[in-house]
């Protein structure tokens, strides 16, 4: 495969909610990931600049539906619980859509603040809810919210880095806590955590960006971690990562953009490893993947729309709110 | 998220067959899903509810809210004294390891286990024995799985806290302590031993051990007689010691496997880390380039092999790095730092070739200053 089957995939995104979809078990199974599905669906779909090909209104009407007014989060899917990680996909979702100044939202924005900032513990982390769950995912979860919702304090973000810096191992990676072993996908919340609170300074990039680039592997793919299977999401965790620190060129493009073709199915949808089962998680992060590259190569072979390193949306996007200035 | 299911196509038969099949199960599971909804909207706690969520979270322990709610409605039950506590919270435990058996990824499950141990610790009541014989199950079924090894230091702590705590009451403070901490280390250090023999590729273990080894030192360290672990003592008497006995291990590993990442990335930590280096440094003055070059000596040995097996003769990529890397530590070490010399410019030149996936870091490197940092290392 040598082709990007951009109007299969913009098909695939519009499908998931389909009859076809709803009259499958696992359709239902999966209501507890729903909110980030449509996060992953409408940067896929922005990616590709369709962003058309969902409906707005409903995609926003159902975005609030989400809201869980008890905890001012927002959950995956109505009437489930608040959680840091669906509140940023809600955040992000009315960002793209540029309907974060709705009065519907700006009601709510207090509580969603505060919701978030509650989370945060005395080491400097972030719990996901109230029940103490820890990990980098959700410091950067919270960090990147508040900087959209321009809530972002120094007060916060100080001890959120202290507490990233601990997760640094010697091999240049971070873990999901201090102590854990390196990961490519937590080493991009912690750069793009660094890179939100401009503290990137505060590490070795060459160190980091080295052992990025180590994941590539023989046939183009990238890994997650040392001696793993190559998987199509850390062509988004790890190009991003090394953008983040300017260095996407430290990989081979051309296997790893014949790695992310060969993982689409045809008729839409783009999957983890070739010739597996597609889902929207994997063709978010191939498209926005290789959006990085092209911006890297400076090129416009696939014709994305560039892709913020930091954030995961079209940089049309969040340069409307942020500084952090692009490498 | 799918992870490594292969993709089938259904014939029409079998589609229509699947939906046939799936509708029955479609509606039972929706009203399990809005029954327990509503009683969470009206704060229902009771025993009923606690069990119809572990009916939902059996067909589905991916649905977080419900592991919330059958939190709360356990806290509540404690509290009203309608349940008690220990036991029901060891039979969360039990219905956990059976979910984990059929999703050992799923961050939920793993995470309501921590919050059921948290529960029990706060009474003293857990068993970090049997938590940690669990999670080396699980470890022997999966030994790369992220999730276990997590879940595994975090019933290390809980053990060292608890050996704390214990000793905290008794009058013998400090020495029966550290011996305490110690044991459980080391412990562990074996543990990452076993799992690097049975695979030398395991980076999960070899990350931990960078971990534990600086710890273990330390711990013996407060011990005023050392009588005790004489199967490892020596090897932590110092860093120096523990280096010796480590690079012998990588060594075997190297020539065993000379493309593992693992054994690479930590013989980098080996020689670069100061935990070691400092202490080779006072040792004597030439002690950490002796160490340098024989392990200069050692990988220029394996790439030579490697070389004479190449059907074009080329070195050996992770030697031709670890030669480069060692090189340039030498460099600095004899304050000749500046500028590459020929022979680090013609490895970083033959890298382009042999490791052309990461030829732009390579040539990024030949335009660099030729310190360790510009290097990469």
């Amino acid at each position: 495969m040598t082709q990007l089957f951009k109007q299969k995939h913009v098909e695939y995104v519009q499908n998931l909610n389909s009859q076809i979809s709803q009259d499958s078990y696992e359709y239902w199974l999966l209501e507890h990931l729903r909110l980030n599905g449509i996060y992953w669906g409408v940067v896929a779909l922005a990616t590709m600049d369709n962003l058309k090909a969902l409906p707005e209104n409903e995609v926003f009407d159902f975005v609030l539906s989400c809201w869980d007014s008890r905890s001012g989060g927002f959950g995956a899917f109505p009437r489930h619980d608040g959680h840091i990680l669906s509140t940023l996909s809600a955040i992000q979702v009315l960002l793209i859509y540029n309907r974060l100044d709705d009065p519907k939202v700006v009601d709510k924005k207090p509580a969603i603040v505060k919701f978030i900032k509650e989370l945060q513990l005395e080491n400097g982390s972030f719990q996901g809810d109230r029940f103490g769950e820890v990990d980098t995912r959700f410091i950067y979860t919270a960090i990147s919210a508040l900087s959209i919702l321009g809530e972002l304090t120094e007060e916060m973000s100080r001890p959120a880095v202290d507490f990233i810096l601990l997760c640094q191992n010697f091999d240049g990676g971070f873990g999901m806590v201090p102590g854990a072993e390196s990961h490519a996908a937590q080493v991009f919340t912690c750069l793009a955590t660094l890179a939100i609170t401009g503290q990137l300074d505060r590490i070795k990039p060459e160190k980091t960006a080295a052992w990025l680039s180590d994941r590539q592997v023989e046939g183009g793919g990238l890994n997650g971690r040392p001696e793993k299977l190559p998987d199509l999401c850390y062509s988004w965790w790890v190009m991003s990562s090394l953008s983040i620190l300017g260095k996407a060129h430290w990989v081979d493009f051309t296997g790893l953009i014949s790695f992310i073709l060969k993982c689409q199915d045809p008729n839409g949808g783009i999957s983890d490893r070739a010739d597996n089962e597609t889902d929207v998680y994997h063709t978010c992060f191939a498209l926005a993947g290789l959006s990085l590259i092209e911006m890297s190569q400076k090129l416009k072979e696939f014709g994305l729309v560039p892709i913020d390193p930091v954030y995961c949306m079209p940089t049309s996007v969040t340069r409307k709110f942020t500084n952090y200035t692009q490498q | 998220m799918q992870h490594g299911v292969k993709r089938i196509s259904l014939s029409e038969q079998a589609r229509k067959e699947k939906i046939q099949r799936d509708k029955l199960k479609i509606a039972n599971y929706r009203a399990l899903c809005k029954d327990l909804l509503d009683k969470k909207d009206k704060d229902v706690r009771d025993i009923a509810t606690l069990q119809a969520t572990t009916d939902l979270l059996l067909k589905n322990p991916e649905f977080y809210t419900i592991w919330n709610y059958r939190r709360d409605i356990i806290v509540a039950l404690v509290d009203a004294e309608k349940i008690k506590k220990k036991d029901t919270l060891e039979d969360d435990l039990k219905l956990i390891v059976a979910l984990l058996k059929r999703y050992p990824k799923c961050y939920w499950i793993w995470n309501h286990r921590i919050w059921c141990l948290d529960q029990l610790q706060q009474t003293r009541e857990a068993n970090w024995n049997v938590e940690l014989a669990i999670v080396s199950k699980f470890l022997d079924l999966d030994s790369r799985n992220y999730h276990c090894w997590q879940y595994r230091r975090f019933v290390i702590n809980n053990m060292e806290e608890d050996t704390l705590l214990e000793s905290s009451e008794s009058s013998n403070l400090g020495q029966k302590e550290a011996r305490a901490l110690l044991r459980i280390n080391i412990e562990e250090y074996k543990f990452t031993t076993s799992k690097i023999n049975k695979n030398i590729s395991n980076f999960s273990a070899w990350h931990n051990r960078t971990k534990l080894i600086p710890k273990i030192y330390d711990l013996f360290g407060e011990l005023d007689t050392t009588n005790d672990h004489a199967d490892v003592r020596h090897v932590f008497a110092r860093p120096q010691t523990i280096l010796q006995h480590e690079l012998e291990l990588v060594k075997t590993g190297m020539f065993m496997d000379s493309d593992d990442t693992s054994i690479w990335l930590y013989l980098q930590w080996l020689l670069t880390n100061p935990f070691f280096v400092d202490d080779l440094r006072k040792v004597s003055p030439t002690c950490y380039l002796d160490v340098l070059n024989a392990q200069l000596a050692i990988v220029e040995e394996l790439n030579e092999l490697e070389r004479e097996d190449h059907p074009k003769g080329w070195d050996h990529r992770w030697c031709l790095r670890c030669i480069l890397l060692i090189k340039s530590l030498i460099r600095e070490e004899t304050s000749e730092i500046g500028a590459l010399d020929d022979m680090s410019r013609k490895m970083l030149q033959s890298l382009t070739e042999i490791d052309p996936l990461r030829k732009c870091r390579y040539l990024d490197q030949l335009e660099g200053t030729g310190t360790l940092s510009s290097l990469a290392f």
